[in-house]
């Protein structure tokens, strides 16, 4: 179990998360955001299953080990996720969950320039930002949001430091059902 | 000569731009190797064992006297660049080689990061173990 957080705005913004959360694996964070762009998560979460071998046996899967109910404060467990991981653990490349070839293709795409192109444009306007240039900034990450607009990574960290409806003219509702960006999450897809 | 700042991938480097058209940005040839670990070897431009021929058609694009194009190199190998004029920064992303077929031979990339404590991890540390690799954010 290794956890990455992708956040340019580095250890004061994950320390309470990680202290909270107890952790016995290796937490590591990607301020850059260049290990985010190495395995081209779109979005948080993210989690990848690697076999023994460094070889990926599943992707991008967008998953939480469990959920809170922001009205009832009630929290779901994702028993079925968890079972699916125990199964892997279990029966390595037998498990039904490890994913064929086309399914694992779909996952991983062959990246285009446009994407590292996009990548550049994110990279330097998280730079501006965390330097305290968050106004020239957003024309770096507006460029990045056009080139990709599938990316929500790239649109929730921008978002995070500024004001979405003052700088980027729309609401986090309406950004999701922004055809353009396609779906906020794949569909999880457990087995087909 | 100007400062610019150089983000060459994860390495962040103050150099003295010799040249700069536009987005064109023109290092010495001595400083070239300390800023972005390439260096002008007869076999072409080199960098851990890698050599980029220049060929004879774009020779004088990319060299000039003691004058080394970073930009126009950037493009002979496929690598994107930003750059912000007004505070005189450039980014430069991974080469061809490292981005196309990254994740379609399914192989994990190997990385290292810190903790909050500043201890490096590595994922290929972790060979041999099945891994459950998650990225979360607070965003």
């Amino acid at each position: 179990m290794l956890t990455v957080a992708c956040d340019a705005k580095g250890n004061a913004a994950v320390e309470p998360f990680i202290a909270a959360a107890h952790q016995q694996h290796p937490s590591v964070i990607d301020q850059q955001l260049l290990v985010a762009e190495l395995y081209d998560t779109r979005n948080v979460p993210a989690a990848f299953w690697i076999d023994e071998s460094g070889r990926i046996v599943r992707a991008a899967d967008p998953i939480y080990a469990q959920r809170r109910n922001r009205e009832t404060g009630e929290v779901t467990i994702n028993t079925e996720y968890l079972d699916a991981v125990r199964d892997w653990v279990a029966k390595g490349r037998d498990s039904a969950f490890v994913m064929d070839g086309s399914r694992l293709d779909s996952r991983l795409p062959e990246l285009e320039f446009d994407d590292v192109a996009a990548a550049a444009y994110f990279h330097l306007g998280a730079y501006l930002a965390r330097h305290g240039e968050a106004a020239e900034a957003l024309d770096y990450f507006k460029r990045a949001h056009a080139l990709r607009p599938e990316n929500w990574t790239y649109k929730r960290q921008a978002w995070s430091f500024g004001d979405i409806e003052r700088d980027y003219g729309t609401t986090f509702q309406e950004a999701v059902k922004d055809p353009a960006s396609g779906p906020f999450y794949p569909p999880l897809d457990l087995t087909d | 000569m100007p400062k610019a700042t150089l983000l060459y991938q994860d390495a962040e480097a103050q150099v003295d731009a010799a040249r700069v058209d536009g987005d064109q940005l023109w290092l010495t040839l001595s400083s070239l190797e300390a800023a972005t670990g390439w260096d002008l070897e007869p076999e072409g431009v080199c960098k851990s064992g890698i050599c980029v021929p220049v060929p004879d058609a774009r020779r004088s694009e990319l060299i000039r006297d003691d004058l080394f194009n970073l930009t126009a190199f950037a493009d002979l190998i496929q690598q994107p660049v930003a750059h912000d004029k007004k505070n005189s920064i450039w980014y430069f992303g991974p080469a061809g080689w490292e981005w196309k077929s990254r994740l379609t031979s399914r192989h994990a990339p190997d990385f290292t990061l810190p903790d909050l404590a500043g201890r490096s991890h590595s994922l290929s540390e972790l060979q041999g173990k099945k891994v459950f690799l998650l990225f979360w954010a607070s965003w």
